[in-house]
């Protein structure tokens, strides 16, 4: 189903095309190629599995390809900043989340979310207290007067230093009057390995979404103080929420589908519909359900104004100051590059001693010939990050291949027999059936 | 017996959509595993929403075998081309690869799939029969004994890699000192990024190992390359050599290497289960540290060294096979990942409206039962494709080096930029090419600096998680009896390198030994 088209099938479509252009807008063909999804989280988690399984549907409804990247790393940082500056072709979405109203606040990016024109929400995940099953607390107001009565006592985790699961339990103690460094936070990443220190005794109090901690829950290894949400959560019941408790907090994350500026209109609205269809058939409802992801979907108005109520609320947390010094830990950032760097430099000052550091014996001798084999090894690799982004990925690998294998003494026939064999077939396994989004060039291939 | 078992054979049995499932993801995971940059979570991720209109069992068997596929398919890149297919083959790239030089590749593949197969079956064991006594173990780990893992991981590859340990120890601090690249996981803070985005994201281990082993070799190869001659990559085939070329042959040797050393075998499988149980730790730690307990001091005559480092390879490539089947004690029996698979695993399970957790075992009986059994399928299924891969592998090697290398320099280029869809990665991948190529020159181990990459950042995170808990107390790090036992165990083994101090300092007495 996702075989690209051949050149001579290509032929009509492009025909068909330009008979189409002169009656009406170049939109009648989007999409005609495939689209990225860009997903900042890595594979296998959360904001991935919903990534994927509405890049499948969505696939269907718009009859091409649509590719999931997960461009992780930084907090978020690389597929929010990726998504914002990537052509403005209707080619290129990205599954936003609420991180993307934090990072600016951090000074960690200047990608806002007006740097985003919204598609539509998909899911919430409001932010809810887990203890151990043993613990002695059994609501937020008794967590509280623990607090209260010894405060840095009681240690917490579920994400990184910062994260939202921290600026969540950080807001809650500064709306009931606290200081927000009154439960010490332990930076873990993920609300996996948090669970796991919660039930090792690393920590008292986990914050996390319901469904990341549904498998302990639902073995009664642990217990859920709360959920900060305005109404109790679909599919946990049994939480109550904070607001039923006497306090007036919410938070949480949140998922949605965004496109960069500048997207033409139309496309964005081909988009908008195709989303539209899929969040409202039953596979995905079904599929969402099952996985303990709750669903709340909001147009592209109602989510821009979500994003921007978050952004508001979010802003005064982190930069007040008493998240300010809750964020300034004693065991700062350069602390374990310090240790190595000391670690090196003795290494390396042994080595100079004994002569450690001279060319091994075995090392061949480097003669002319070989460095400008070498060399041509480096302009392969040079030579294809120029060139692949503008003429395409086939042409580029063929290109460089013949001359790379020329450049080795390789006869010319044999040469291009291999380039002939390799760029295609290399294309159609890892573009084609493993979805790596190579480079689309002039030709389409 | 058990009716659910009675119940569950039949379903795995009868079951013609569980057959095939099974063989189309191992013919999957061997590709993948084979193809360095690709990775089994990749492939996992891919998998994901096809699971979705599987039912629970063939979705299972889908992953459970892709995944012991993928492991053992890394090895061959390993050895043929001392280009690692996955990080946790890194550990024994010199030691395979020499093998293959020395003209027994056939027999270094055999005896790591092989040893593959006694891992996974052994790891699937484990996880039948004491799967819910080990998952108490795994509640033991708080972040100061994930701590001394990760230290004792780094100092078995220190103490492993070939050469002077004391070269092996700036190979593990310069991979440590690239994964504080980019923002810090614990502080969310930028460091060493220089003010260029890209950085944040840090260095990837995955660019950075396609890069040191693979470009590095693609360098040494066409420095060494002799204008004119069209000499075939294997010496050995070259010469008219038995191998690479019935790898049949070599089964029987492998299997009564494995079986005639049962306390070692037992000791590597049970080393891979119990790391591949712990969240954070997996099969490329398991590896080293499997290698690191099992080295024997090596013996002087050619005929013996291989053996010696045959041994070493099978060791190694069987506690990575049973680390994963231990990552999925914790999934199992706890609901918590033991790595990145599994934590796609429990998504699909959930999916499913399975819950993993203690009471799976009693309400799901059948579907637990089925997953024991395809277990055991998917390791039995390995050794007709293994055996399948490696004849075809050994095709490659028949390849002149002149084609060869530019094609391997292609799928480098596809590698690195795979796993994040990003060009930036293709650039990270040559800087560590030209890196690894001068390292190597110098005799520096390359292995260590890649442990370095994947271990710098959760190392880094413990530190700090500890010192942050106990509010600045280093006694916190062995104040609990875990962690003593850790600490014990690192300093048994520094002392043994240290009882060798002529392995410690000398530059390159064993260098020749690979």
């Amino acid at each position: 189903m996702t075989r690209p088209k051949a050149p001579h099938i290509r032929l009509p479509i492009w025909m068909l095309t330009l008979l189409v252009l002169s009656g009406c807008s170049e939109s009648e063909v989007y999409p005609d190629r495939p689209i990225m999804l860009i997903c900042p989280w890595s594979a296998g988690g959360g904001t991935d599995t919903v990534s994927r399984t509405v890049a499948a549907l969505l696939e269907r409804d718009l009859g091409v390809p649509v590719n999931v990247v997960n461009a992780t790393g930084g907090s978020g940082v690389t597929g929010h900043t990726r998504g914002a500056l990537a052509p403005a072709d209707g080619y290129t979405m990205t599954m936003v989340t609420v991180e993307l109203n934090m990072l600016h606040w951090r000074g960690l990016t200047n990608i806002t979310p007006d740097a985003f024109r919204p598609l539509m929400l998909l899911n919430r995940d409001d932010a809810a207290l887990f203890v151990r099953a043993d613990a002695p607390w059994q609501s937020i107001s008794e967590l509280k007067e623990a607090v209260v009565a010894s405060p840095r006592a009681l240690r917490a985790s579920g994400t990184a230093q910062g994260g939202i699961w921290h600026v969540s339990l950080a807001g809650w103690l500064n709306d009931e009057g606290l200081d927000a460094g009154d439960i010490l936070w332990v930076p873990i990443n993920g609300a996996g390995p948090s669970l796991d220190a919660l039930m090792s005794g690393g920590v008292e109090v986990v914050c996390c979404s319901l469904p990341e901690a549904a498998a302990l829950l639902e073995s009664g290894r642990i217990r859920s103080l709360g959920v900060m949400a305005e109404d109790r959560v679909q599919g946990f019941l049994s939480v109550p929420t904070f607001r039923e408790q006497g306090s007036d907090w919410t938070m949480g994350g949140w998922r949605g589908l965004a496109l960069p500026l500048g997207v033409p209109e139309e496309r964005a609205e081909r988009l908008e519909s195709a989303i539209q269809q899929v969040v409202q058939g039953d596979e995905y409802l079904g599929f969402m359900e099952s996985t303990g992801f709750n669903v709340s979907p909001a147009g592209p108005e109602a989510f821009r104004e979500i994003m921007e109520a978050f952004d508001q609320q979010l802003g005064v947390i982190l930069t007040g100051d008493a998240f300010q010094s809750v964020r300034s830990t004693r065991y700062g950032p350069m602390i374990f590059p310090g240790i190595l760097v000391v670690l090196l430099s003795m290494v390396l000052v042994i080595l100079a001693v004994q002569g450690g550091l001279r060319r091994s014996s075995e090392a061949s001798r480097i003669d002319r010939e070989g460095m400008i084999r070498m060399g041509m090894a480096v302009g392969f690799v040079l030579g294809y990050l120029i060139l692949a982004d503008r003429v395409g990925y086939v042409l580029t690998a063929g290109v460089l291949l013949v001359a790379l294998l020329r450049g080795l003494g390789v006869k010319t026939p044999v040469a291009l027999a291999v380039a002939l064999v390799f760029a295609p077939m290399t294309y159609q396994v890892f573009a084609v059936a493993l979805r790596v989004p190579l480079p689309w060039g002039w030709l389409g291939w | 017996m058990d009716p659910a078992i009675v119940e569950a054979a039949a379903q795995v049995a009868l079951d013609p959509t569980i057959w095939i499932v099974i063989l189309a993801s191992a013919l999957y995971g061997v590709f993948v595993g084979a193809v360095p940059g690709l990775t089994a979570t990749m492939a996992m991720a891919l998998l994901v929403p096809i699971t979705y209109w599987l039912p629970p069992l063939p979705a299972l068997a889908a992953i459970v075998t892709m995944v012991a596929c993928a492991i053992f398919a890394g090895d061959i890149p390993t050895i043929l081309l001392r280009i690692p297919g996955t990080p946790a083959s890194a550990a024994y790239a010199d030691l395979g690869s020499g093998l293959a030089a020395r003209g027994r590749a056939d027999a270094a593949l055999v005896t790591a799939l092989i040893s593959s197969i006694g891992g996974g079956l052994f790891g699937a064991v484990v996880l039948i029969f004491l799967g819910s006594q080990l998952a108490q173990v795994g509640t033991l780990f708080s972040p100061a004994e994930h701590f001394w893992l990760y230290v004792l991981g780094l100092t078995c590859a220190v103490v492993v890699s070939h050469g002077a340990p004391i070269k092996g120890a700036l190979a593990v601090l310069l991979g440590l000192l690239v994964s504080t690249v980019g923002l810090s996981a614990v502080h969310a803070q930028s460091r060493f990024t220089f003010g260029n985005p890209q950085l944040y994201q840090g260095i990837g281990f995955i660019p950075a190992m396609i890069g040191l082993f693979g470009v590095s070799e693609v360098f040494k190869n066409l420095l060494t390359l002799l204008p004119g001659s069209e000499t075939p990559t294997n010496r050995h085939a070259a010469a008219g050599g038995i191998s690479p070329g019935h790898p049949l042959r070599e089964v029987p040797g492998a299997i009564r290497r494995w079986v005639s050393r049962p306390v070692v075998s037992l000791r590597s499988g049970t080393i891979g289960a119990v790391i591949g149980m712990l969240p954070g730790a997996g099969a490329d730690i398991a590896s080293w540290v499997s290698l690191g307990i099992g080295r024997r001091t090596a013996a002087s005559s050619d005929e013996a060294d291989d053996e010696v480092a045959l041994d070493d390879l099978g060791a190694a490539t069987t506690a990575n096979s049973s680390a994963l089947a231990g990552a999925w004690i914790p999934a199992l029996v706890l609901g918590i990942p033991g790595d990145s698979v599994t934590a796609i695993v429990i998504g699909v399970l959930m999916m499913k409206d399975l819950t993993p957790g203690p009471e799976i075992f009693e309400k799901q009986a059948t579907l637990v039962y089925g997953l024991y059994l395809i277990f055991i399928l998917a390791n039995l299924v390995l050794l007709p494709v293994g055996l399948a891969a490696i004849k075809a592998g050994g095709l490659v090697l028949q390849v002149p080096r002149r084609i060869l290398m530019p094609v391997i320099l292609l799928f480098c280029v596809l590698g690195s930029f795979a796993i994040n869809g990003s060009t930036f990665d293709i650039g990270v991948m040559l800087v560590f090419g030209l890196l690894g190529f001068f390292l190597e020159r110098r005799a520096i181990p390359l292995g260590p600096v890649v442990l370095g990459i994947i271990l710098g950042g959760p190392l880094e995170e413990r530190l700090i998680q500890v010192l942050t808990a106990a509010d600045g107390s280093a006694i916190a790090f062995v104040d609990r009896w875990p962690a003593l036992i850790l600490v014990g165990l690192w300093i048994l083994m520094l002392s043994l390198a240290f009882l060798r101090p002529g392995r410690w300092f000398s530059p390159s007495s064993e260098d020749v030994r690979a």
